[in-house]
């Protein structure tokens, strides 16, 4: 299946909201706008059985200058294989124009055995543009192995390059090593060009917060399990200087004492 | 291979490589290696992450210098590794061997290509100036990304005798067992050498991040540590 | 320009140089020799077996020199900080003009074979502080043959101790025997240690021909005065 869902936001002058000025759903990939004040909110619903083996999915996310807006996904999505094995792919265009604000938020992504998926998130940010972006990759559902997965991601700022990462999943060597994966189950991340990055890395065992070399910040934690995955990502974040969570930001339960035991670094 | 990617690859080569570790001291006093038997998949996990890193780097500088550059080539490829390289620690450890590498690089090889590079940027990325003197003494690409990548899986391998007292012979071995894999990261990398900076390939690994992170944490807190990485 | 001046011009000592020189009279300087570059602080070298006091030694002349000259030290010790944070707390010296440099676990090659993290940490103290005279630099407790780079070290310095056995002199190696100076530490427990001192400083004479050796105990002479005279004596004048 082929699909290329279109979001475009901008920002009404006169009443200081932003809304949305293209909505273009395409199955598998369904956009959902919900009613909320000057941030526009839009839900990600995908089937449940997407990626499939052969979908190329495509998404595309527009920020005008001075809008803001949050994109989240529902529920986790599954990488499955295709009948015939045939390889998946999914691409996310972001572009956050001068002084607008962009959340892309999707829900994990489960890499099921023999998938065979290509994850690209490609985010061009103007000056002043603030973007928070997160992937989490679950390998495997429970004692599943992981089938194949590509993941790269791209941000840059103007010419600037802020950060660009590939990494593959499903090679059980790798996947296993302390140098590449170190035998978790999950890896999450999170972008964040977002006011003051931190001046020096902060961490623990398996997370850390280190400011990128351009300007930007990376998350990134390796945990046993998708939830943890998410508190550690919470408790990194209050690291970050200029994070400022939005009025839709759920207060996070959790502290550090209850994320790990082993952590003595906050 | 030419005497210029010996002298490069050789552990004697006086550009500051023996201090650093590659994430292998953190993993030790993790527990996370061990033994000999744990020596394999670090070093696979490494090359595949740092070492193709490293090796497509140098690949490109190598392809750069030895046709001359424009200018401005040196700082873009800095800011596309820097990119490359989201952890702090990480990019001190690779800038600091760098420096080191020119260090010795101006005083063996000294060239305009060289004065240029080191204009640009006085701490270059270790690959970076590795595969430019390459570039420049017209060793091809692909010997330069071998001799990175060769770099990225010795200096480890060297620390864990050194931390671990693992027999030398063993941890050879396993080294060479590694040549297949060496062989092809080299490939790939050569086979990248001539693309725009931006479009080079980002191999990453968040554990080993994640360890020269917590490398440094140590360091601050006073911890023992042998290696600057 | 008249031609008797041509041949003159080939002549040596006048600022070009030669590869080769086979003229014995000639007084060209020897450029393989340490020739401190002006404008760089002056670093001499502190080396020997572990236990044997180098690190109060290196306190000891902070405390003599540290009025007089701009001085900052880099500790090598196989402990990471275990040196420098002795002399911070010591307070002979500001803690930013202690750096310590990780050595590999190889104390000796980080002072020898490949001295880059040593040069890195003498250049950042140098660019933290302008017109430093002096960078010492205290080596990891290693064996009787490390010995400092003349690449690194300016100058330097083996200590030995009494409590090391009297045979160390006579063992040499190119530590007691190349060593701009040998000191031997902690002579008043050579008789709690059974350790023969005239043997010793004999010896080390006899290995070390013409080089000077001195005997010392930091207990009876907290500050090493002759250690601190030798120190001046081997400063460029300007610095001194």
């Amino acid at each position: 299946m082929k699909a290329h869902a279109r979001l475009t936001a901008e920002l009404d002058p006169a009443s200081g909201r932003t809304r949305l000025r293209e909505l273009r759903s395409m199955a598998p990939l369904t956009l959902f706008p919900k009613r909320g004040g000057g941030t526009a909110q839009v839900h990600l619903v995908s089937s449940a059985t997407t990626p499939l083996g052969g979908d190329e999915l495509t998404l595309t996310v527009r920020v005008g200058p001075g809008a803001s807006l949050r994109l989240s996904g529902v529920a986790a999505t599954l990488a499955l294989p295709g009948s015939h094995g045939e390889p998946s792919s999914a691409a996310v265009h972001l572009e956050v124009a001068e002084d607008a604000t962009l959340e892309y938020l999707p829900e994990p992504t489960v890499v099921t055995a023999r998938a065979r998926h290509t994850a690209t998130l490609t985010a061009s940010l103007a000056d002043g543009a603030r973007l928070r972006t997160s992937e989490v990759l679950v390998l495997g559902r429970d004692g599943e192995r992981p089938g194949g997965l590509v993941t790269t991601t791209n941000v840059t700022r103007g010419a600037v390059p802020l950060l660009r990462q590939r990494l593959m999943i499903g090679d059980p060597l790798l996947d296993a090593s302390a140098a590449y994966l170190a035998g978790r189950k999950v890896l999450a991340s999170e972008v964040l060009v977002w006011g003051a990055d931190p001046a020096e890395a902060v961490g623990g065992d398996w997370w850390s917060v280190t400011p990128l070399a351009a300007g930007g910040t990376l998350l990134t934690v390796l945990a046993p399990d998708a939830v943890e995955a998410g508190a550690r990502l919470a408790v990194a974040r209050r690291h970050h200087p200029g994070w400022t969570p939005g009025c839709h930001d759920p207060v996070a339960p959790v502290t550090d004492q209850t994320v790990s035991p082993r952590s003595g670094n906050p | 291979m030419d005497v210029l990617s010996l002298l490069l690859a050789d552990s004697r080569f006086p550009g500051g490589g023996h201090v650093h570790s590659g994430g292998l001291e953190e993993a030790v006093a993790r527990g996370l290696v061990t033994s000999e038997r744990d020596l394999p998949p670090f070093l696979s996990g490494r090359l595949r992450g740092a070492g193709e890193l490293a090796a497509v780097f140098a690949a490109a500088a190598a392809h750069a210098a030895a046709r001359g550059v424009r200018s401005g080539y040196w700082l873009l490829l800095d800011a596309e590794l820097d990119a490359r390289t989201p952890s702090l620690a990480q990019r001190e450890a690779s800038r600091a061997q760098g420096r080191g590498t020119a260090r010795a690089g101006r005083v063996a090889w000294p060239s305009p290509v060289l004065a240029g590079l080191l204009a640009a940027t006085p701490r270059p990325h270790h690959p970076v100036i590795l595969g430019a003197l390459a570039g420049i003494a017209g060793t091809p690409p692909r010997d330069a990304a071998r001799a990175a990548a060769y770099l990225a899986v010795s200096g480890p391998a060297s620390a864990a005798v050194r931390l671990l007292g693992l027999d030398p012979l063993s941890v050879n071995a396993i080294v060479a067992a590694l040549a297949g894999d060496l062989e092809a990261v080299a490939a790939r990398a050569a086979a990248s050498a001539g693309a725009e900076p931006a479009d080079l390939p980002a191999p990453g690994a968040p554990a080993l991040d994640l360890l020269a992170e917590a490398h440094v944490r140590q360091h601050k807190k006073k911890e023992v540590r042998l290696f600057a990485s | 320009m008249p031609a008797d001046n041509h041949d003159h011009e080939h002549g040596h000592g006048h600022g070009h140089f030669h590869p080769v020189n086979f003229d014995p009279t000639a007084t060209e300087p020897d450029r393989y020799a340490a020739q401190p570059q002006r404008g760089r602080a002056y670093r001499i070298g502190i080396g020997g077996p572990v236990g044997s006091g180098k690190t109060a030694l290196v306190a000891a002349l902070c405390r003599a020199l540290g009025d007089e000259l701009n001085l900052a030290v880099v500790t090598n010790d196989i402990y990471t900080t275990e040196d420098a944070d002795f002399l911070r707390r010591a307070g002979v010296l500001d803690a930013d003009r202690i750096e310590a440099v990780q050595t590999g676990a190889c104390p000796h090659t980080a002072i020898r074979d490949d001295i880059t993290a040593n040069l890195d940490a003498v250049e950042q103290l140098e660019e933290r502080f302008p017109g430093l005279d002096l960078v010492i630099i205290e080596s990891g407790g290693d064996n009787l043959t490390a010995v400092f780079s003349r690449g690194l070290a300016d100058s330097q310095v083996f200590v030995v101790d009494v409590a090391g056995g009297d045979k160390v002199p006579r063992k040499g190696g190119p530590g007691v025997t190349t060593a701009d100076l040998l000191v031997i530490n902690k002579i008043d427990i050579a008789h709690l240690v059974g350790a023969d001192l005239d043997v010793m400083t004999s010896d080390a004479h006899r290995m070390r021909g013409e080089l000077p050796v001195i005997a010392q105990s930091l207990v009876e002479t907290p500050d090493a005065p002759a250690v601190a005279d030798w120190v001046r004596s081997v400063l460029p004048v300007a610095a001194a």
